[in-house]
C-alpha cells in the first residue's frame, strides 16, 4: 500500500530522528536542535510532534530511553539507537532515496 | 505485537501516573531548554518562554497524540465515564438505592435457587465416571409396580448373567435406625445393609481404612461396619485410630473397618453407617429369596456399552428367569436408568418451578428498573442536549448511559450475590429433611458465572432502551418542550405503561402459582388420615438379637410395657404396632388369596402390619365390622387377621369379609397359613396424605412378632409431656433398652406435609415480592403521569369539575394498567399451568377460585396504589396552579 501523506511525513520524521541519533545519544530537545541545525534552518520541525514519534520508535524497538542528568544537573530522557535501529537507518535511507527519485522522475517528464 | 511495544503499553496502563509525570517532565525540560536558548539569543524571559511555546506547537496536542499512541484511549474514556457515573450516583442516592435493592432482590432469589439446582441437578455425582452408573429395578404391570425394589435372587442372577455390567451391587431398601454406644450414651444412627461390591462398583475410596469386598455379601461370622464422616466426628470423637476398633452396635460388638469421606452420601444424605448384608449362602436357592423384593441394585456399565444395550440384555436375562421360575417371576420385568435420574427425579419439578418463579421475579425487577431509568433519562434530557452542544458525540453519550447501567447492574449483582448466598444457607437450613438429596449446597463457580451472565443481561436489558432513547432525540425538540404533552413524552408514557402492564402480568403468574400451591397444601391438610392424630405419642423400640435372643422375651416385655404405660397418669390407652401410618417405611407387602374366591386379574398386593390389641381404639380408627384383637389371639391359637376398608372395598364388594379365610400366597398350597378375618377397620393413609390408602391386613403381634415395634399412647393432655414418664417405664423394665424415637403423631402428620408446605411458602414469598415490585412499578407510572398532569387537573377543578371526577382520571389510569396486566397474566398462566400440574393436589392448574382471587387482590392493591397519587395531585391549590401557568 503506497504511503499516505501523513505516513510519509511521519516516516520522514522517524528517519531524521534515527539519523540524528547515529551520531550520539540525545534527549528530545537536543534532537530537535540538531535537525534544525543540520537542515540549515529549512526543516522547522513542529517540536511537539517529536515526542509521539519518539514513542513510536521506542515501541518498534528501534531506540531505547533512559533518564540521565545533563551537564546542568537537570534530569532528561536520553534516547539511544538499538542494533535494530542502526540497521533500520540504512534501510529507511535507501527507501527514502528511492521515493525521492520516483517523485523526481515524474516531475521531470511533465 | 512486539514485546517491547507490549511492555511499554502495559507499563502505561499499570503505572499511569508515573508515565504521565515522565511525559510532563520531558516536555517541561524541552520548553526550559528552548527558553534558555531564546534568552541567550537576547529575548526577555517572558518573551523567551512565549516563543518557546509557540515553536513547540501546542503542548496539549502533543500530549494527546502521545497518549493516543499509547493506545489506552478507550480505557481512559472508560475510567472517566465510571468516575462521572459514581459522581452522579452520589448525588442521587435514593435512585441508586432503589435500583440496587430491586436488582439485588431479583438476582438474590435466582442465586439461592440456582445454587440448589446446580448442586442437585448439574453437579456430577461424586463418583468416578458417574454417568456409567445405572439404577436397576423391577416392574410388574399386573401388580402395578414401576421402578420397584428387586428380589435378591434376581439381583444375584443379573450380576452373574448380564455381561454389559462390569460390576453390580445393591442396598437394602429399608433404613434401620441402629443404636450406637458412645461415651455419652446410646445414639441413633441410620444404617443401611449393602452387598459386598457396594463401594467398589461406585468407585469410591474410604478416607480411612478399607471398605467391603465381594465376599462380604455372604455371612462370614465377623461383624464389620463402615461409618460415615459425620458419624465418625459426632459419635466416635473423630478418633484417628478408629480403624480396627470395636464398637457396640445394637448391643453387639462390631468392628469399624473404614471411614468414608465427607461428601459421600449414598444412598441418602443421612446415612451414617454401612454394614455388609451377610446373607446365608443356603438362602440362595430358597423361594422366598426370589419372592420378596427389598433390594435396590445398581450397576456400572462396561466401557463402550450404551444404556440401551444394557437394558436389552437385562430384559433378556429377566425373560429367561421368568421361564425358569414361574412361581415367583411371572410378569416380572426389569429396567434400568441413569443413577443420577433416580437421585434427582423427585426434586426436579419443584426445583424447576422455583427457578421459573425466580426468573419471573427477575424480569419484574428489570422492568421496574427500566422504568426508573427511563424516567431518569427523560429528566436529564436538557443536560444531554448541552453536552451534545459542547461536542460530545452520540455514541459517547450512549456509552455513558450504558456505563451507568453496567455499574448499577454490577452493584446490584454483587448485592444479589450476597443476598443469594445468605438465602442459600437459609434454604438448606429450613428445608424439610431430605428434600434436597445433596448435603452440600453452596454457590459455586457455576453460580458465579450465572450471576455474571444475569447481571450483564440485566444491564443490557434495561440499559439499552434509555441509551437508545438518549441517542435518538433531537436537540431542538428537547429544548422546545416545556413539559406538556408532545409526541416524545407520549412515547415515553407508552413505554412506561407497557412496562407496568408487563410487570403486573408476570406478578400475576407468580401469585397464581403460589395460590395454586397454597390451595393444594390446604386441601392436603384437610385430608382425613384415617386416625386421630391429636394427643398421640409414638415411641419406637428395637429388640435386637443381642439382648433378646428369644422372641418370647420380646412378647413378655411388650405385654408388661403396655400394661405399665397404660396405667400411667394421663394415659387413655396404649397399644403396639409394627409400623406407623404416614411414615416413609411402608413395611412389607405380599400376594394374597381368599378361600373360595377365584384368582382375579386385578392388583393382588396387600400391605402388612402387625398390631397388638387396642391399637384401633387408641388411634381412634373406626372398627367397621367384627372385632379387634384380644388377649386370646396369641401364639398357638387360630391365626386371625383384620383387614382395612380399602381391602374390603376392593375384594369383598358388598359382602361382609368377617369369617372369610385369607392366605398370603399367590396360589395357596398345603404350606400356606390361613388366617380368619375377624374384623374390618377404617383405612389409614400408610405413606402420605396425598396418596389414597392401600389395601392392608393386620395380623396379631403376638402371633407374628417383630423386632421393631412402636408403642402408641393416647392422652388427653400434651403428648410431649408423657415422654419422660414413658422412658422411665422402659428403663425400669430394661435399663439398657434405647428409645429410638419419640414423636407425636401430630408432628408426624405435619412432617409428612413438610415438602408441600415448604414449596408453597417459598413460592408465596417470591410471589409477594413480585407483586410488591409490580405494584410499586404501577404506582411509579401513575404517580409520574399524575404529576405531569397536576396543572391540568387543577385547572379542571378551578373550572368547576368535581375533585372526585378528576381523581377518577388518575385511578382509572392505574386500574387500566393493572387490569391489562392481570388479563395478560391470566392468559399466560393458563397457557403455562401444565408445568405445575405434578405438584398440585385437589386443584387443577386452571382452578377458578385462584384465578379470581389473585387478580382481585392485585386489582385492589392497584386501586390503592393509584389512589395515593390521585389524592396528592388534587390537593394543591387550584388557583395557584392557574397563576403558575
Amino acid at each position: 500500500m503506497p504511503p499516505t501523506e501523513s505516513d510519509v511525513l511521519r516516516g520522514t520524521l522517524d528517519l531524521l530522528i534515527l539519523k540524528t541519533l547515529t551520531l550520539a545519544p540525545m534527549h528530545g530537545w537536543g534532537i530537535s536542535q540538531r535537525i534544525q541545525e543540520h537542515s540549515r534552518g529549512v526543516l522547522d520541525v513542529n517540536q511537539g510532534s517529536l515526542y509521539p514519534a519518539l514513542q513510536r520508535l521506542e515501541q518498534r524497538d528501534l531506540i531505547t530511553s533512559v533518564w540521565q542528568t545533563t551537564e546542568n544537573n537537570r534530569r532528561a530522557k536520553y534516547y539511544t539507537l538499538t542494533v535494530a535501529g542502526r540497521r533500520a537507518v540504512g534501510a529507511e535511507t535507501a527507501q527514502w532515496r528511492r521515493y525521492v527519485m520516483a517523485v523526481e522522475s515524474i516531475l521531470q517528464t511533465t | 505485537m512486539p514485546i517491547k511495544a507490549l511492555r511499554l503499553r502495559l507499563r502505561a496502563l499499570l503505572q499511569r501516573d508515573a508515565v504521565e509525570q515522565e511525559l510532563n517532565d520531558e516536555i517541561r525540560f524541552h520548553i526550559e531548554q528552548e527558553t534558555e536558548k531564546n534568552i541567550r539569543l537576547g529575548m526577555s524571559a517572558h518573551e523567551a518562554r512565549r516563543q518557546a511555546l509557540i515553536v513547540f506547537g501546542g503542548v496539549e496536542r502533543a500530549k494527546e497524540d502521545y497518549r493516543d499512541g499509547r493506545g489506552d484511549r478507550p480505557l481512559a474514556d472508560l475510567r472517566s465515564d465510571v468516575r462521572q457515573t459514581l459522581r452522579t450516583f452520589r448525588r442521587n442516592p435514593t435512585f441508586v438505592a432503589a435500583v440496587v435493592t430491586t436488582l439485588a432482590l431479583g438476582i438474590g432469589a435466582n442465586v439461592a435457587i440456582f445454587s440448589a439446582v446446580s448442586a442437585v441437578m448439574l453437579r456430577p455425582l461424586p463418583f468416578p465416571q458417574p454417568d456409567r452408573l445405572a439404577m436397576l429395578w423391577e416392574d410388574n404391570d399386573e401388580k402395578g409396580w414401576s421402578q420397584q425394589t428387586a428380589a435378591p435372587a434376581n439381583m444375584l442372577d443379573w450380576q452373574e448373567q448380564v455381561r454389559a455390567f462390569s460390576g453390580l451391587a445393591g442396598y437394602q431398601d429399608f433404613f434401620e435406625q441402629s443404636s450406637l454406644e458412645t461415651p455419652t450414651g446410646p445414639r441413633v444412627v441410620n444404617g443401611v445393609a449393602v452387598t459386598g461390591g457396594f463401594f467398589n462398583v461406585l468407585g469410591v475410596r474410604p478416607a480411612l481404612g478399607a471398605t467391603f469386598t465381594e465376599a462380604d455379601t455372604w455371612a462370614s461370622g465377623k461383624r464389620v461396619a463402615v461409618v460415615s464422616d459425620q458419624t465418625w466426628r459426632q459419635h466416635l470423637g473423630a478418633d484417628p485410630g478408629i480403624v480396627g476398633r470395636t464398637v457396640t452396635l445394637d448391643g453387639r460388638p462390631v468392628q469399624v473397618i473404614g471411614v468414608m469421606p465427607p461428601d459421600f452420601t449414598f444412598p441418602t444424605n443421612d446415612t451414617g453407617l454401612w454394614t455388609p448384608i451377610a446373607w446365608d449362602p443356603a438362602d440362595r436357592g430358597q423361594v422366598w429369596f426370589r419372592r420378596g423384593h427389598w433390594m435396590r441394585p445398581f450397576a456400572r456399565l462396561r466401557d463402550g456399552v450404551t444404556f440401551e444395550q444394557a437394558r436389552t440384555e437385562l430384559q433378556t436375562v429377566m425373560g429367561r428367569l421368568e421361564t425358569q421360575y414361574p412361581a415367583t417371576n411371572t410378569r416380572m420385568k426389569a429396567g434400568l436408568g441413569p443413577l443420577r435420574e433416580f437421585r434427582v427425579g423427585p426434586t426436579r419439578t419443584p426445583l424447576l418451578v422455583l427457578l421459573g418463579a425466580t426468573g419471573l421475579l427477575l424480569l419484574i425487577a428489570c422492568a421496574n428498573i427500566g422504568n426508573l431509568l427511563l424516567v431518569r433519562a427523560a429528566s436529564r434530557e436538557r443536560e444531554v442536549v448541552l453536552r451534545r452542544a459542547l461536542g460530545a458525540g452520540r455514541g459517547r453519550i450512549a456509552r455513558q448511559t450504558l456505563t451507568e447501567s453496567f455499574v448499577l447492574s454490577l452493584m446490584g449483582g454483587a448485592a444479589g450475590l450476597a443476598l443469594g448466598w445468605w438465602g442459600t444457607r437459609a434454604l438448606v437450613a429450613l428445608q424439610p429433611a431430605g428434600l434436597l438429596p445433596v448435603a452440600d449446597v453452596r454457590p459455586d463457580l457455576r453460580v458465579f458465572t450465572f450471576v455474571l451472565v444475569l447481571s450483564t443481561l440485566s444491564a443490557l436489558l434495561f440499559g439499552l432502551a434509555p441509551a437508545l432513547w438518549s441517542a435518538r432525540r433531537n436537540a431542538v425538540d428537547i429544548l422546545k418542550e416545556s413539559g406538556r404533552t408532545s409526541s416524545e413524552s407520549r412515547r415515553m408514557r407508552r413505554w412506561g405503561n407497557a412496562l407496568a402492564i408487563g410487570e403486573v402480568a408476570l406478578a400475576l403468574m407468580l401469585t397464581v402459582g403460589a395460590g395454586l400451591l397454597l390451595r393444594s397444601f390446604w386441601h392436603l391438610t384437610r385430608v382425613e388420615p384415617g386416625f386421630e392424630s391429636r394427643g398421640v405419642l409414638a415411641v419406637s423400640l428395637a429388640f435386637h438379637p443381642g439382648r433378646y435372643q428369644e422372641l418370647a422375651g420380646v412378647t413378655g416385655f411388650l405385654q408388661q410395657l403396655r400394661a405399665r404405660v397404660g396405667g400411667l397418669h394421663g394415659v387413655d390407652g396404649a397399644a403396639l404396632s409394627s409400623r406407623l401410618p404416614l411414615s416413609k417405611n411402608t413395611g412389607w407387602t405380599s400376594d394374597f388369596a381368599v378361600r373360595g374366591q377365584p384368582i382375579s386379574e386385578t392388583s393382588r398386593e396387600i400391605m402388612h402390619r402387625e398390631v397388638g390389641p387396642g391399637y384401633f381404639r387408641t388411634m381412634r380408627v373406626p372398627l367397621v365390622s367384627g372385632r379387634d384383637f384380644t388377649g386370646t389371639d396369641r401364639a398357638g391359637a387360630e391365626r386371625v387377621a383384620i383387614i382395612n376398608q380399602a381391602m374390603a372395598d376392593q375384594h369383598f364388594r358388598g359382602r361382609d369379609p368377617v369369617g372369610e379365610m385369607i392366605a398370603f400366597d399367590r396360589e395357596p398350597d398345603t404350606t400356606s397359613i390361613w388366617h380368619r378375618i375377624v374384623g374390618v377397620a377404617g383405612s389409614e393413609h400408610q405413606k402420605s396424605l396425598g396418596e389414597p390408602p392401600r389395601p392392608e391386613v393386620f395380623t396379631a403381634l403376638e402371633q407374628t412378632p417383630r423386632r421393631g415395634v412402636h408403642v402408641v399412647i393416647r392422652t388427653a393432655t400434651d403428648p410431649h409431656l408423657l415422654v419422660p414418664a414413658v422412658e422411665g417405664v422402659i428403663s425400669e423394665l430394661d435399663p439398657g433398652m434405647p428409645v429410638l424415637t419419640a414423636v407425636t403423631m401430630d408432628d408426624a402428620k405435619s412432617r409428612s406435609l413438610a415438602r408441600e408446605r415448604f414449596l408453597a411458602t417459598l413460592l408465596l414469598a417470591f410471589a409477594s415480592v413480585g407483586a410488591l415490585l409490580s405494584i410499586v412499578g404501577v404506582y411509579g407510572v401513575v404517580a409520574q403521569l399524575a404529576l405531569r398532569r397536576t396543572n391540568e387537573m387543577n385547572i379542571r377543578i378551578a373550572l368547576g369539575a368535581q375533585a372526585a371526577q378528576v381523581r377518577w382520571l388518575v385511578v382509572r389510569h392505574g386500574l387500566t394498567l393493572v387490569g391489562a396486566g392481570v388479563v395478560t397474566g391470566c392468559i399466560l398462566s393458563a397457557a403455562l399451568g401444565g408445568a405445575v400440574r405434578k405438584l398440585l393436589y385437589g386443584v387443577g392448574p386452571l382452578d377458578p377460585f385462584t384465578f379470581v382471587v389473585m387478580p382481585a387482590c392485585l386489582l385492589l392493591t392497584g386501586l390503592v396504589a393509584s389512589w395515593i397519587p390521585a389524592v396528592r395531585a388534587t390537593r394543591t391549590d387550584p388557583a395557584g396552579a392557574l397563576r403558575s401557568e
